[in-house]
């Protein structure tokens, strides 16, 4: 699955906010989302791109935890190949719901099946109170989101409540071959979380959205819509369904 | 909409994950694994300590089964080697098991052969068939003819089905399939240091320069090493450069990636060996190891006649002469080496995309002999002496027969020189051809004859033809490409059915005992073959001692040292995996000086012409005589009378032969291959196919992906929705040469056949040379690998939808099965292919 023939695509939003990198993914150093301050927990995931090695290790974890039916993704891995030969490189993305601080998915959501939870920032959808009206799907800026075909209901990545609050860490962290996924409370200062990313540079994805994502990234390349607007060599492949990437 | 009633029922009211309130463990305290709960129910799920299979790196797994279905398969967090570590491949495992397509009873064929008529028969049919045709084979005393071939048979599998059933039984007519996967690598290692595998020490390492290996994808001990190199890369920013004629992942991953022509790894590391010699880099720890090192045809050879020997004989491998053969520039390797020899403790690391060449023995020895010159050789941080779990298992009971052979498992005369792991792909051939004999029964188990070799078309073709080989009988848990052809499907226990005990290779040289054990019981009639061959051995007049795998396994933790003393089988089921926590890591086993006990025990004698003490007792030797007049070198079996080497005045452990009569050296002059007419010291030798290429024409070379395992686990939905099609890489220079753009539909062309199949066109890949995957384009093995259903029968997956329709295309029908001249690895990276657009 690769996109590499796309056309760059402009982010309308981005354009109407006035924001000068209209790139699907730009970088940014992030800065600490002031409501999360408020909250006693925010779990959060750091993702140390240099440590990953693209192997799907928790792409495959997360759909056996879940069983998650064919063509729908939790959690996914891209690839991004850049470059002239013999320069080229290849930077590896892993991707999962954001569990935002500002989530547009909760804003959008009819009947408050998804929602924020007070407890620890947690984003969930609960499938009793959800109609499927897939506004959720649409509003989500990074994808994150299905209608699940067995429950009829909206449905992402949860954190892996189930197991957080069993005591166990997600599951795609527990197998990460990379040791890449770090996992804890954000607005602890001394969980291992919140020490890494204070003292390393960080980005989130698309920031300009206004959704202050709760995972962040160290070293993340995020350079591909630029590239690919200066007409250099850029495949992206997504591993799931959905070519396309947001 | 009862699927989504149930659901609901169960999860949110039930609480699974209790969407609001709650206590919330703190995030520091988070177990990181060997515990799994229902995302719907909550319910604990019950967690079963395994081994995986998906891979020979054979990774401690804990099975976690939900209401008697296994649901997901986790790392071992006790595992040293894998640290609670998984990959992908192992955790889709889980498709294996629940498999719709799968085989659940034992099927005769009825139609033609490959017609893909079949009938389902009862065990006792399948039996009774099948001891009436080895029995009587064994009966007329030509048990030989009862071919049987593995592709992946290890540990306790292997001792129960080849080491007690086929050697009671009496048949030597054995094939593996070492030479298409890393055979050739093993030679040129048992020939220098006398084991077969090397261990790479990430843990403790500087600098690790890497010829041909995709270890972040694959490798024959995938998580245990993966993990490391990242950690080592990661935490202690260890330096890494890749040779290679692709960007790999883990190419991706090294600081740099360094394209090489195909099948020219040789020339840049015998260059890099000048280089070393010749700015005499080797001083310090390289000429401290010098000694332990055989650069000439004399066994005492001073350091001096050594480093003149060497230098002679690199002189003219300048890297000036490997920048004309390798397109590697000339400062790049000069450089390298430079780091390389000043970085100690340093590794080495090689694999296929180096040696799965007509020159990859030489290759591998070129690369040990890097690491000789910079002592890295058995140290910290360097390259290592496997280590690994040493089980005792019951042995047959009573006298075996002699065993009886065809020579059909060695290739042609004259093919390969020193096949020790043999030439599997020459099989088919052999029996074609016939002037060796041909078997009546041709089983395979664990193995793919069809789509694993190379020359697919003529596979077909041989194993279709009754008239070449009467019976084929084919054992696996899955309707294959293979299974296809086969008179008699026995069903096979997948991994996750079945009793063993492991013993891969630890990556931190401290030996890991583990077991695989049931996490469920296997489904319709489906049995463990080797519990079958109890049965068979029962009705044919040999019992083997034990009636199961499980009693074998069972029999072999009371007898081995150290998993008896901590519990024996009771531990092993309950924890999974044992290692001696008071053990050292093993370094430097070649540097013990020997008592003089040893060397004066009963039938222990000096060879001059060596300078190895051997017992001639343990050898084919008749007589201390016959021994001394023929010599160790000569005399069969020898080196297992291998006692220790003369170097100086002390007698050393040094390196302990395996499968060659070689001396107690690392030997980089080899007398071995000098008496096969070979090149004594480590030569480049040119591929002749390579020399003079049309422009229209690419080098294939084939590589695996970090979420598939070769040709076994596209049947394993997860996997194969995340990989599935193959297009094939072409530099945008060998593209525009050719008239193709990317996505372009093509053909590729070699002696052998014609692919079709697309383009990538991608800078991620030397130009000169097309890169297919080896993992796609098959046309049995289920719907998620073909696209089609097994004719043996199958299940409806209410519900699911295969979303994705392009299944790929698989190289080996173009690749033709040729064998390297001196080991007979199988040359998967030498076919000159012309390639068009269509
Ligand atoms: S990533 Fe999407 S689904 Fe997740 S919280 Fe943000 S907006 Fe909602
Ligand atoms: S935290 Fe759990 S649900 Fe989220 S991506 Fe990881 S495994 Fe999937
Ligand atoms: S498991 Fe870890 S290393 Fe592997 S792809 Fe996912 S984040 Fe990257």
């Amino acid at each position: 699955m690769d996109q590499s023939k796309a056309p760059p695509q402009e982010s309308r939003r981005a354009f109407l906010k006035g924001l000068s990198a209209s790139a699907t993914l730009a970088a940014a150093v992030a800065v600490r989302p002031a409501a999360a301050a408020t909250r006693t927990v925010q779990y959060g995931m750091l993702i140390d791109t240099r440590r990953c090695i693209g192997c799907h290790a928790c792409s495959v974890a997360c759909k056996a935890e879940f069983d998650v039916p064919l063509g729908n993704t939790r959690s996914w891995v891209e690839y991004v190949e850049k470059g002239e030969y013999p320069n080229v490189s290849r930077n590896f993305l892993p991707r999962l719901c954001n569990h935002c601080s500002e989530p547009n998915c909760v804003d959008v959501c009819p009947t408050g099946a998804t929602f924020k939870r007070a407890e620890d920032g947690i984003v969930v959808v609960d499938p009793e109170r959800c109609i499927g009206c897939k506004y959720c799907v649409q509003a989500c800026p990074y994808d994150a989101r299905f209608i699940n075909p067995v429950t009829g209901a909206a449905d992402k990545c949860d954190f892996c409540l189930h197991r957080v609050s069993r005591g166990i860490a997600p599951a795609c962290v527990e197998t990460c071959i990379g040791r890449a996924r770090i996992f804890g409370d954000l607005n602890d200062p001394n969980s291992e979380i919140a020490k890494k990313i204070a003292t390393n540079p960080v980005s989130v994805l698309r920031p300009g959205m206004g959704t202050e994502p709760n995972v962040y990234y160290i070293a993340a390349d995020h350079s591909d819509e630029q590239e690919r607007r200066r007409g250099s060599y850029v495949r992206v492949t997504t591993h799931r369904k959905e070519k396309e990437r947001r | 909409m009862t699927q989504r009633r149930d659901f609901l029922k169960l999860g949110a009211a039930a609480a699974g994950a209790s969407l609001t309130g709650g206590t919330l463990v703190s995030a520091a305290e988070l177990k990181q694994g060997g515990e799994d709960f229902s995302p719907l129910s909550g319910a604990e799920r019950t967690a079963v300590p395994t081994t995986c299979w998906q891979c020979v790196s054979r990774c401690p797994v804990i099975g976690y089964v939900e209401g008697g279905r296994l649901a997901k398969i986790g790392g071992q967090p006790a595992s040293i080697r894998t640290e609670g570590l998984l990959c992908a491949k192992a955790q889709g495992g889980v498709n294996q098991v629940h498999d719709p397509d799968r085989l659940l009873y034992p099927f005769k064929r009825v139609g033609k052969r490959g017609s893909g008529q079949w009938k389902r028969i009862s065990w006792d049919e399948a039996l009774d068939e099948l001891t009436a045709h080895l029995g009587k084979l064994r009966e007329d005393g030509h048990p030989e003819k009862f071919m049987f071939h593995y592709g992946r048979m290890k540990a306790s599998s292997s001792k129960l089905i080849k080491s007690v059933f086929l050697a009671g039984y009496g048949t030597k007519t054995i094939g593996n399939h070492t030479s298409i996967c890393e055979g050739g690598k093993w030679t040129a290692q048992e020939l220098t240091w006398g084991s077969h595998y090397d261990n790479w020490d990430f843990d403790h390492t500087r600098y690790v320069l890497n010829f041909g290996s995709n270890c972040l994808e694959a490798h024959t001990n995938h998580t245990s090493v993966a993990h490391r190199l990242v950690r080592a890369l990661a935490d202690r920013r260890v330096k890494m450069v890749t040779f290679d004629v692709r960007l790999s992942n883990t190419a991706a991953k090294s600081d740099q990636w360094v394209p090489v022509r195909s099948g020219t790894d040789g020339a840049v590391a015998l260059a890099m060996c000048q280089v070393v010699v010749e700015k005499g880099l080797y001083r310090g720890k390289g000429e401290e190891f010098l000694k332990f090192c055989k650069f000439t045809a004399a066994p005492q050879a001073s350091q001096k006649e050594k480093l003149d020997a060497l230098k002679a004989h690199l002189a003219s491998y300048t890297p000036e002469w490997a920048e004309k053969i390798s397109g590697v520039p000339a400062e790049t390797i000069r450089t390298i080496a430079v780091e390389f020899a000043s970085s100690y403790p340093a590794v080495v690391i090689s694999y296929r995309g180096a040696v799965a060449h007509y020159n990859g023995n030489d290759t591998e020895r070129a690369i040990q002999m890097l690491a000789a010159l910079t002592g890295n050789i058995d140290n910290p941080g360097g390259r290592c002496k496997a280590v690994g779990a040493k089980w005792k298992y019951p042995k047959f009971p009573g006298n075996k027969p002699k065993a009886k052979k065809l020579k059909i498992v060695d290739g042609f005369p004259g093919q390969a020189k020193l096949p020790t792991h043999h030439i599997s792909h020459q099989v088919l051939k052999m029996i074609k051809d016939g002037s060796a004999g041909r078997p009546d029964v041709y089983m395979w188990y664990c193995y793919q004859p069809v789509y694993s070799n190379g020359d697919v078309a003529e596979n077909i073709e041989i194993l279709k033809d009754e008239k070449l080989i009467p019976y084929t009988v084919c054992v696996t848990p899955f309707y294959d490409e293979s299974a296809a052809l086969a008179d008699l499907i026995l069903p096979d226990a997948t991994y996750l059915e079945r009793w063993d005990w492991e013993d891969m290779v630890s990556p931190n040289q401290v030996a890991e005992y583990y077991i695989r054990q049931p996490v469920t019981p296997p489904p319709g009639e489906v049995r463990d073959f080797a519990d079958v061959c109890c049965d068979l051995a029962k009705r044919m007049g040999f019992p083997l001692g034990v009636d199961s795998k499980e009693e074998f396994v069972a029999k072999s933790c009371e007898l081995t040292h150290g998993v008896k003393e901590a519990g024996g089988f009771a531990y092993m089921k309950s924890h999974g995996v044992w290692h001696d926590p008071a053990a050292k890591p093993k370094y430097h086993s070649f540097g013990k000086v020997l008592k003089p006990e040893a060397l004066a025990a009963n039938g222990v004698i000096f060879d001059p012409a060596t300078g190895v003490y051997w017992n001639w007792r343990k050898s084919k030797a008749k007589s201390a005589d016959e021994a001394k007049s023929k010599g160790y070198a000569h005399t069969k079996n020898g080196y297992k009378g291998y006692v220790g080497q003369q170097i100086g005045d002390a007698v050393y452990s040094g390196f302990k032969p395996d499968k060659v009569n070689k001396s107690g050296y690392f030997e980089l002059y080899s007398t071995i291959m000098e008496e096969k007419g070979l090149p004594a010291l480590p030569t480049y030798v040119a591929i002749p196919e390579h020399q003079a290429m049309k422009d229209n024409e690419l080098v294939l070379t084939t590589y695996k992906v970090a979420a598939q395992v070769h040709s076994r686990t596209q049947n394993c939905k997860w996997l194969s929705e995340i990989y599935h099609r193959n297009p094939a890489w072409v530099n945008p220079q060998s593209a525009s040469r050719l008239g193709v753009s990317d996505g372009d539909p093509i053909s590729v062309k070699s002696p052998a056949g014609v692919l079709e199949t697309r383009v990538q066109v991608t800078p991620a890949v030397a130009p000169g040379t097309i890169a297919i995957s080896m993992h796609c384009g098959h046309w049995e093995y289920g719907r998620y690998a073909s696209g089609k259903r097994a004719e043996t029968g199958s299940q409806d997956v209410p519900g699911e939808v295969i979303w994705w329709t392009d299944n790929g295309a698989h190289p080996n029908w173009i690749i033709p099965n040729r064998a390297d001249p001196t080991n007979g690895q199988q040359r998967w990276m030498d076919t000159v292919v012309q390639v068009s657009k269509r």
